[in-house]
């Protein structure tokens, strides 16, 4: 061991002029009032690892709700979507889904009535959650992987990471019944729960022509809620699609030929004549799920203990407060095949300015850091995709390749975030 | 009136006022931290009562009121003479007497329920007579009860989050001492000051300790983490560069009166514990940034306005040593600290409070959380846990109480409890109490 490792660092950033000018950048666009509330985090934390750092923390009184007509969108899907596909046996109506959104939201709903839905995939942080690289569940206990947005959930036919589930009506069941997650011991707990809780009274039998809440009935009803948290008509939309050449910057037409050219994004992040779902519904093994279970550990690790001040920590240190990570190896836990180790599902990338942090295990914290990854051609190893490969990019075509993510953002996320922010919030009474 | 009946009177006065004057007098004592004003323990404390999580795998897994024999007269001395389980792993944190003391509000930063025990009836035998299990809904969403602080016939409680999003924003929460819900005080933020002066470059609404100096109409209060940090591995956090961007930063002085917050001031790195001067002289008091290992000081100047200064560093703080529990002797002079990582304490001269020295340091286990004193100052007591999942793994995770006596040079080990041998689980924060206190000698 060097003394270098032996003896742990403070390092304090120096800000290059083009840092500064991000950050300037940065403090334009995050205003601290208006619709800022509804994307991102209410304690902005943008520059925190420089010297400049300053709050622009909003009160969570600010988080005000205003219902939304949620049905419209099966009506007409957002310009650059297809129709919502809804399952003959599940059917929306109004009931089904204004009880899925209480449900989404109850608290309530775990073991010691800690956890929702909600405390993962929250609303105003892109129905994720900005503040975590992997989740947290019930008494704090480790989830292994990035929480999901649920943005367009409705089109997927593999659902988590590594695509184990089929259907959200399926899917709604896993959370609530992992013990590391909601906790609860069985599904009969949950639906006696329910049958008991005054401000359910009814609520399942209008909505499931007399049917109380079942393990079919609570799964229907999240599920249906879940189905019109839908996003489209970017401003990419209006420019592809609606061919509204005004739209889009020109940075961010630069950034979508590179997209679709010269970086191969495409390949994986589908666009298709009419609509654009941005994946290939397919598993990817980039390097980084390898990484994490193969490659070489780091001896000293930076943490940030506040604004502005890292300390490089020996990884040994670490250690002694945590227990070991679990183990995570991708689309191979579903199939089997050693194939598809440390594969993961390729995202949907409509609202992914909004849905830091990135990648299965949320250890990038900006569309940056992403792009550069890539740019760097992933992770070299024996698995690594072969779509997968060092693109050559000069920074100024990564930076037009994020102007053109950032025009991904649909422009109905402040009325679907305000209808959460309406939504009660269920804690023990 | 016959004058049996008036001398009987006579000695009840006489009594009421000796009590009265005792009750006074004792106020100028501090026991590790309690309001000012409220009754103290000045001669030998009969009883600990440990508020200890509970701990998978580790006897009924649930917490606890643990209650310690701590009289060397006692022949249950350096014993466990009562454990109270109260249902659940609900993270136990910290407690708080009601102002008359015959209470102890125990709340918790997971589930956030508060459970309340009569000590006074019999404090060998603490008995849970209720618990209030509405707290989140009742304040509006506040999660994480954490500090319990009388204010006459009124309870202040620290909420350390929130039910919106698990993170650091919170409030400062009022209940009557019978357990009525009165309001909820939002931590200033950017959006809404309320009134409040940032002096720096932070307002991140966060929460954790509250102090308060009713002599200047003052209240204090510092600033941790929200629910998703507190509640995570340790080590997976201190990996994870958003979580650990989720500190708070702040320090808060308010008017005690009418809980107005008046100054931000910026505390980098998780300013945790706050304790206040005894001495009706001294108009300051002291916080440690746990994540910085610096201390602080908050004095009033001499226009009488309220500042905050880095006066000292805790250890190395490019090691992290973690300081995470202080406590002030009755006379202003000693201040112990605990470092959670390297499991010592040391001990800081501050009759010089803008210049603190360090003058003792003693290793107490492998891990070490909270320390509290008598109110003499010759004992001290010490635990392990910091939260149930920042705990050491391995053979490090040592849980236990020690009593140590200290003769003015040296810390001198008097008894230790090993809380995993006994089946107990991981003991945190420590309150007195005595037969004496409650008129049962």
């Amino acid at each position: 061991m060097t003394s270098n490792q032996r003896q742990p660092k403070i390092s304090r950033p120096r800000l290059s002029l083009c840092t500064l000018l991000i950050l300037l950048t940065a403090l334009l666009v995050v205003p601290v009032t208006g619709s800022d509330v509804t994307r991102g985090p209410g304690d902005v934390k943008t520059g925190y690892e420089t010297n400049t750092y300053e709050t622009r923390s909003i009160s969570v009184l600010n988080r005000k709700g205003a219902p939304a007509d949620l049905m419209r969108v099966l009506q007409s899907a957002p310009r650059g979507l297809p129709p919502v596909p809804v399952p003959k046996d599940n059917p929306m109506t109004k009931q089904k889904v204004m009880l899925g959104r209480k449900l989404f939201f109850d608290r309530r709903l775990s073991l010691n009535e800690t956890m929702s839905c909600a405390m993962c995939h929250i609303p105003e942080q892109g129905f994720t959650n900005n503040e975590l690289a992997t989740a947290v569940g019930i008494e704090g206990r480790t989830v292994r992987r990035n929480a999901p947005t649920i943005y367009n959930v409705a089109y997927f036919s593999h659902i988590f990471h590594d695509g184990r589930e089929t259907r959200l009506e399926y899917q709604v069941w896993q959370p609530m019944l992992n013990v590391n997650e909601m906790a609860n011991p069985s599904f009969g707990f949950v639906v006696e729960k329910l049958r008991h809780f005054p401000d359910y009274k009814g609520l399942f039998e209008s909505a499931f022509a007399g049917r109380g809440p079942g393990i079919e009935t609570i799964g229907m009803a999240i599920a249906a809620y879940e189905r019109t948290i839908v996003s489209g008509n970017s401003a990419f939309d209006s420019w592809y699609f609606g061919k509204d050449e005004s739209a889009l910057s020109e940075s961010a037409q630069r950034g979508f030929r590179l997209f679709s050219g010269k970086a191969g994004c495409m390949a994986c992040h589908v666009i298709k004549e009419d609509y654009a779902l941005f994946t290939d519904d397919a598993f990817h093994n980039t390097g980084l799920g390898w990484r994490f279970s193969a490659g070489e550990d780091q001896a000293e690790i930076p943490v940030q203990v506040a604004p502005g001040v890292k300390i490089m920590v020996p990884k040994k240190v670490i250690d002694s407060v945590g227990n070991p990570p679990p183990s995570d190896l991708g689309r191979y836990e579903v199939t089997q095949d050693p194939a598809d180790r440390w594969r993961y599902k390729t995202p949907i990338l409509r609202n992914v300015a909004l849905t830091a942090p990135y990648m299965h295990n949320g250890v990038f914290g900006t569309l940056k850091d992403v792009v550069s990854f890539y740019n760097k051609g992933g992770i070299p190893n024996p698995g690594l995709d072969p779509s997968i490969r060092p693109l050559g990019l000069t920074d100024d075509e990564m930076a037009d390749i994020i102007a053109f993510l950032q025009s991904l953002t649909g422009d109905n996320v402040e009325t679907l975030v305000r209808d959460a922010f309406a939504a009660p919030i269920g804690d023990r009474r | 009136m016959n004058t049996h009946k008036q001398l009987l009177y006579v000695v009840a006065a006489m009594l009421f006022a000796g009590f009265f004057l005792w009750a006074t007098n004792s106020a100028l004592a501090n026991e590790t931290g309690l309001p000012h004003n409220m009754v103290k323990i000045t001669g030998q404390e009969d009883f600990i009562h440990i508020w200890t999580l509970g701990a998978e795998g580790i006897g009924d897994e649930q917490d606890k009121l643990v209650t310690v024999d701590v009289n060397p007269n006692s022949t249950q001395y350096g014993k466990v003479v009562n454990a109270v389980s109260v249902g659940g792993r609900n993270e136990a944190h910290h407690m708080g007497f009601t102002f008359d003391r015959r209470y102890l509000w125990a709340a918790t930063l997971d589930t956030s329920k508060i459970f309340i025990f009569d000590i006074h009836t019999d404090p060998a035998h603490p008995k849970l007579i209720r618990t209030i299990t509405d707290f989140v809904a009742r304040s509006g969403g506040v999660v994480g009860a954490h500090t319990v602080m009388p204010v006459k016939d009124h309870m202040l409680i620290t909420g350390l989050s929130n039910n919106r999003d698990h993170g650091g924003r919170s409030a400062v929460v009022e209940y009557t001492a019978d357990g009525k819900y009165i309001a909820t005080y939002w931590m200033p933020t950017d959006d809404n000051l309320q009134g409040a002066q940032k002096t720096g470059k932070y307002a991140d609404g966060y929460n954790y300790d509250v102090r308060a100096l009713p002599r200047l109409d003052a209240m204090f209060t510092s600033s941790f983490t929200g629910w998703s940090n507190y509640m995570m591995d340790f080590g997976k956090m201190l990996k994870d560069e958003e979580a650990m961007k989720r500190f708070g930063n702040t320090f808060v002085v308010w008017r005690l009166s009418d809980r107005k917050p008046l100054k931000i001031f910026d505390v980098p790195g998780a300013p945790l514990e706050i304790r206040v001067a005894i001495n009706p002289a001294h108009d300051y008091a002291f916080t440690a940034a746990t994540l910085t290992s610096k201390l602080w000081l908050i004095y009033h100047d001499k226009e009488g306005a309220w500042q905050a200064k880095e006066v000292g560093d805790i250890g190395d703080p490019s090691k992290v040593p973690l300081p995470v529990a202080f406590t002030i002797s009755s006379d202003d002079r000693l201040l112990w600290v605990t470092t959670f990582m390297d499991g010592n304490v040391r001990t800081y001269n501050i009759e010089d409070p803008f210049h603190p020295v360090q003058v003792y340091e003693k290793h107490i286990g492998p891990q070490v959380n909270m320390v509290s004193t008598s109110w003499d100052g010759k004992r001290l007591y010490f635990t392990s846990s910091l939260l149930s999942k920042w705990d050491k793994k391995g053979p490090d995770n040592a849980q236990f109480i020690k009593s140590f006596e200290w003769n003015g040079k040296e810390l001198k080990e008097r008894f230790a409890i090993d809380f995993t041998k006994e089946k107990l689980g991981r003991p945190h924060e420590m309150k007195f109490s005595s037969y004496a206190l409650y008129g049962k000698l």
